[in-house]
């Protein structure tokens, strides 16, 4: 017995140890909590222990069904931790509501004034020449700046944050901040990646002549290997095909041809390339290396090297280039190098590499890098060269010069805001929100009880809450920015091979007939879609939503343009209905006609891409439709309910048709966030509710996310063979889609006139060609759209709740101050103070009626 | 029997090594694809995952990972769940509340259960047992979160009794933080009653009309005597070890009723792991319940011989 006594303490001293072990006690960073609030049930009043306002406190009560777990400035990757941010700093500028209450506009807040243009004094430095204007600009920062501990903020803090943030041993996840997009501080990308070895495309994506290397230009090493004069290393990548597919190794490649890689008899692929990779998959170019990738190519583009020359002359010796890279160590470099310094304590100056003016340096402006360094150093630590931070993980790692500090916060579960009493923005009218209280409560069903109890502020309705509150005085709709499409990927060589893996009789291709795919989209009833997917949502007709600015300076809606108007009605084929006496007296009518449903073209479209399907060969009179949708998990009811839509939908719309009992459907509902890459791996053949966000301002910039293979979901369409002719000033020029993507992004491109001649055009922000820069934009709306590979269905909306307590500043959404200011709370008023709203809950038995 | 329990020891560690090491193996043979974001510098992605060793081999990562993790307890920060928090803080720090919870379902359901299959067994074929069974087989049938619903719903929304989620702060043994798990404990109490109380009334209503328990009744013990000394010790055998496991099983937290009441454990961190490849959550979170399971099965094993004194473990 005693024995047996013995063992048993043993495992169960093993089992229980197990569980203390580790544990000293201490409270650990990042999950702080030492919240000594009440139970939920317990009414606000009773929670607030924060800054007190003539003796009352208004306590904002928030639910999130995620939480935020890095707030980092440096660091921060998502809305979650955006959003919290966000009370916690103040950028240069940000979006304010204009007089008028209908629109937004620039206002400076931690600047005191709009930026000074000082790149004349600089002339000489960082890269700035004589003549040169808008790429050094002096901020002046406000006087009264402060910590939340008092301590004032200068110019200098500015520097040594961006100096933290450009770490190059940190490799902070928003170090591109500084350099990628609109703001290029001269030599932040230099000194972020000094002494580290990183490997860029030898050609960039617009494949500019000038950045091809002729053979005798490369300096061979004493080991053999190509070079570039400047030092930089030639490097194929086997895991890549560089410009050609970056997502596809070159495996893939091998596999579906290996004919490609045989040269003179062997395989280059795997006698040449894989044997010389390194770790990360790169092989160093060599003469040889070289001979194998121009054959590739030869053999790719022509079924032979000499074939290829024969066809392409000196460009058949130059491809090679775009599936390359060069590699190089950037060299070490002080950070005084760097374009940003102060000329005294309220005076920062920022210089670029690029000129940057008016709106978007402004806009640029509006996030904020600055942290307080003392407290971030304590954060920091390396460990066998792995750099890490908790600054911005907890309460206590946490500093705000923001309107809020953050009093508390326990993972997953609460986080408490109080004003911060140092905030220069504290006046009559602004910030009456003395506290706010965040929850993360997961289920919609409970943030929906707790707001019928009074303990939150506002609900977002789901789709199931509708029916009962849509009509309410309490509700308030939002519209998004983003569309939401089907998105296809009709490769055939792809399809061809799935179609072949999925069985005898199975049949895929036929999605690379245009005409099938326009069927798709018109036999789709999008409003009905929303119903059963978003109720929230309206149908989606272009590539646009009307929230996407034109024009930044006055506010213009891209769509509420004529032009953009005309791409509407001419994609959905009405432009010959619209004029005097005909069905539509002008552009908005006949917009307003547009359902995207139309079963009767639909059917026809089905018959015609059946015939269509058979006469080329890529359809037997036996064969099955089946087409696989690829969904990120299988308990979203949105994902659910849409693809029983789509089955049930198709399955209708096909009826008396030729394709009638041949349209089918799988799904794929394991693919987790990867399911954007799925479609562009062919694992599936269909997408729906995907899309782009987050440029509302910049849809010339958006328009990247569509016709460049960065972004593309349909990596087979290839944008740079695809042509589109413009009219620019009364001359028809063409060039390629992609071509002009680049154009209005400032980068010169070859155009051609319909008699041959060319001319170098370009046609960025500062151009001054705003008009012609608009017409390229709607015409590569068009040329996506005419695609039918990304298929618009839904634009982004949403409907919430105000809780009683509370009252909005404006009735109507204006985009960028939203309704109530920065960050929801600037003109947040309330009807009742926190002790009121306690007795006004009793009063009502201790639920609200919304209805 | 202490060699028996080394000799199981040792295999444990052998079978905890071999399950940590497909683990690793197979984690890191996931694809890890290249976040694509609109307008990001990527190279600042991939030269991070560079500096974390994502690109050597797996074996050499795994010796790596063995050597900060084992030998000097550093089982790294989150990369993807909590960023750049250190993976042990955050687990531990989440745990208590998990315990917590199921620490308070297990002293409402076992007493409960037992006295209900007791109680069942001994009134067997009565309108009391017929009662309880019924009830059993509903609670049983019914998935928990359909409770938690109905819980929440019925107690904490329209009668108020309760708040609807549990409270914030770290405060565990306050009289309103009790009252803030008691929709949670009960919601996850139920499914423990009616499988405690199944098992129970099944064993021991065989245990009651066995021949010895007809020998201990005419040796002349009264049936209350002979249902406590024999019967209940004897039913007790499959039972205990299933209260055992149970017990075990409070450490690995329950996702639903986590979620639905607003308490921050650990219930969904395993699969959240997995799903946002958190290589470090995902390998600490491994070895934790891999070794909590082991050695689990050795605690129940060894638990029979003292139920059951005729159960020898390891013994010729």
């Amino acid at each position: 017995m005693k024995k047996r006594v013995v063992s048993l303490l043993l495992a169960l001293s093993m089992v229980f140890g197990l569980a203390a072990c580790g544990g000293n006690g201490d409270t650990p960073s990042g999950s702080e909590s030492g919240n000594e609030s009440g139970t939920e049930g317990d009414t606000d009043a009773d929670n607030q222990g924060g800054t007190e306002n003539g003796g009352a406190t208004y306590t904002l009560n928030l639910a999130q069904s995620t939480f935020p777990t890095n707030w980092n400035p440096h660091e921060q990757q998502t809305s979650t931790d955006a959003d919290l941010t966000y009370y916690l700093q103040e950028p240069f500028y940000n979006l304010d509501f204009n007089d008028t209450m209908d629109g937004y506009e620039m206002v400076p807040m931690a600047a005191a004034a709009e930026p000074v243009d000082v790149t004349a004094d600089y002339v000489g430095k960082y890269g700035i020449q004589e003549g040169d204007t808008a790429k050094a600009w002096k901020i002046q920062i406000r006087d009264d700046l402060k910590w939340q501990d008092g301590t004032p903020i200068t110019a200098e803090d500015y520097v040594i944050s961006a100096k933290l943030l450009l770490n190059p041993v940190a490799h902070h996840y928003r170090a591109d901040s500084l350099y990628q997009g609109n703001l290029v501080i001269y030599n932040a990308k230099n000194y972020a990646y000094s002494g580290q070895y990183a490997q860029t495309p030898m050609i960039s994506e617009n494949f500019g002549d000038d950045e091809y290397v002729d053979h005798d230009d490369f300096v061979v090493n004493e080991e053999g290997y190509f070079t570039t004069e400047d030092g930089k290393d030639v490097l194929l990548k086997i895991d890549s095909m560089g410009n050609w597919d970056p997502d596809n190794g070159m495996d893939v490649y091998h596999d579906a041809y290996p004919d490609w890689f045989q040269v003179d008899g062997v395989d280059v692929y795997t006698d040449l390339f894989t044997p010389n990779a390194d770790a990360d998959g790169y092989v160093k170019v060599n003469e040889e290396v070289y001979q194998a990738l121009l054959n590739v190519v030869g053999n790719a583009q022509a079924g032979g090297l000499d074939a290829y020359v024969e066809a392409k002359g000196d460009y058949a010796y130059h491809e090679w280039e775009e599936i390359c890279y060069y590699g190089e160590t950037y060299p070490e470099m002080d950070f005084s190098e760097v374009g940003i310094f102060s000329v005294s304590d309220t005076e920062l100056v920022l210089a670029l590499e690029n000129p940057l003016e008016g709106f978007y340096l402004l806009y640029s402006l509006t996030d904020s890098w600055l942290v307080k360094a003392d407290l971030y150093e304590q954060c920091e630590t390396v460990t066998d060269g792995v750099y890490n931070n908790t600054y911005g993980t907890s309460a206590e790692t946490s500093f705000s010069f923001g309107p809020y500090k953050l009093v508390s916060f326990q993972a997953d579960k609460q986080i408490q805001l109080e004003r911060n009493e140092y905030y220069h923005g504290i006046q009559d009218g602004q910030y009456q929100t003395t506290n706010i209280q965040i929850d993360c409560v997961e289920e919609a069903a409970t943030r929906l009880e707790m707001f019928l109890n009074g303990q939150l502020d506002s609900y977002g309705l789901s789709a199931e809450d509708m029916e009962t509150y849509q009509t309410s005085d309490y509700t308030y709709f939002t519209p998004g920015d983003s569309v939401w499409f089907m998105a296809l990927n009709p490769g055939l060589d792809a399809l061809k091979a799935q179609q072949e893996a999925a069985g005898e009789n199975i049949n895929k291709t036929i999605l690379t007939v245009k005409e099938f795919r326009m069927a798709l989209s018109f036999a789709l009833d999008r409003q009905a879609f929303a119903l059963a997917t978003l109720p929230t949502q309206s149908p989606g007709f272009a590539l646009f939503s009307d929230l996407i600015i034109s024009n930044p300076e006055t506010g213009e809606s891209y769509r509420s343009t004529d032009e953009a108007k005309q791409v509407l009605v001419n994609f959905w084929g009405l432009a010959d209905e619209v004029g005097d006496g005909k069905m539509y007296a002008t552009l908005d009518d006949a917009i307003d006609s547009i359902t995207g449903y139309n079963l009767e073209m639909a059917k026809e479209y089905f018959n015609r891409a059946y015939d269509i399907a058979i006469e080329q060969g890529l359809m037997d009179e036996d064969d099955v439709i089946q087409i696989k949708i690829g969904m990120p998990n299988s308990t979203s009811s949105v994902y659910n309910n849409g693809y029983e839509f789509m089955v049930n939908n198709y399955t209708e719309a096909v009826k008396g048709t030729k394709l009638e009992g041949k349209l089918t459907f799988t799904k794929d509902d394991t693919l987790g966030n990867g399911f954007a890459d799925a479609l562009k791996a062919n694992q599936v053949d269909m997408l729906f509710y995907v899309g782009w966000t987050g440029s509302a301002l910049d849809p010339y910039g958006l328009m990247e996310a569509y016709t460049t293979n960065s972004y593309q979901y349909d990596s087979n369409w290839d944008t740079s063979k695809t042509s589109m002719t413009v009219n620019l000033s009364g001359t028809d020029y063409t060039a390629s889609v992609l071509d002009w993507t680049y154009c209005i992004g400032g980068q010169e491109i070859t155009i051609t006139a319909a008699d041959g001649t060319t001319k170098q055009y370009s046609a960025g922000t500062s151009d001054g060609v705003d008009e012609e820069r608009f017409q390229i934009l709607t015409g590569l709306e068009n040329a996506v759209l005419e695609q039918y590979d990304m298929i618009p269905i839904e634009i982004d909306a949403s409907a919430g709740m105000r809780g009683m307590q509370v009252k909005y500043y404006s009735e109507e959404y204006v985009f960028g101050p939203g309704r109530n200011g920065y960050q929801g709370v600037q003109y947040l008023t309330y009807n009742y103070n926190d002790q009121e709203w306690a007795d006004y809950i009793a009063s009502q038995g201790g639920t609200l009626n919304y209805n | 029997m202490v060699k028996y329990v080394l000799k199981r020891i040792a295999l444990m560690i052998f079978v905890f090594f071999v399950i940590l090491t497909m683990c690793f193996v197979l984690v890191k043979l996931l694809p890890l694809v290249d976040p694509v974001q609109f307008g990001k510098d990527m190279n600042l992605i991939k030269m991070r995952r560079e500096a974390l060793g994502y690109n050597k081999p797996i074996l050499v990562q795994y010796g790596i990972f063995l050597k900060r993790s084992l030998l000097n307890n550093d089982w790294g920060i989150s990369e993807a769940l909590y960023r750049g928090q250190d993976v042990w803080q955050v687990f531990v720090s989440k745990m208590p509340a998990t315990l917590m919870v199921n620490l308070y379902s297990l002293i409402f359901s076992v007493p409960l259960g037992l006295f209900l299959g007791i109680y069942s067994a001994l009134k067997k074929n009565k309108w009391q047992d017929y009662v309880i069974s019924t009830l059993i087989m509903l609670f049983i049938s019914v998935p928990s979160y359909v409770y938690a619903l109905l819980v929440q719903y019925l107690l904490c929304f329209k009668l108020k009794l309760f708040p609807l989620q549990m409270n914030s702060g770290t405060d565990y043994f306050t009289w309103s933080m009790f009252l803030s798990v008691i929709p949670a404990v009960l919601s996850l109490g139920f499914g423990s009653i009616a499988s405690l109380a199944r098992y129970t009334r099944a064993e021991l209503s065989e245990v009651l009309t066995s021949d010895f328990m007809l020998l201990a009744r005419t040796k002349g013990l009264t049936r209350a005597q002979a249902t406590v000394r024999h019967a209940l010790r004897n039913s007790m055998v499959p039972v205990f070890p299933m209260i055992l496991g149970e017990f075990i099983g409070i450490l690995s937290g329950s996702l639903i009723i986590e979620k639905l009441f607003g308490i921050p454990g650990i219930g969904q961190l395993y699969v959240n792991s997995i799903t946002s490849l958190d290589y470090n959550f995902f390998m600490l979170l491994s070895a934790f319940y891999t070794l909590i399971g082991l050695a689990a099965g050795i605690v129940v094993d060894i638990s029979y011989g003292f139920i059951d004194p005729r159960i020898r473990m390891g013994e010729r």
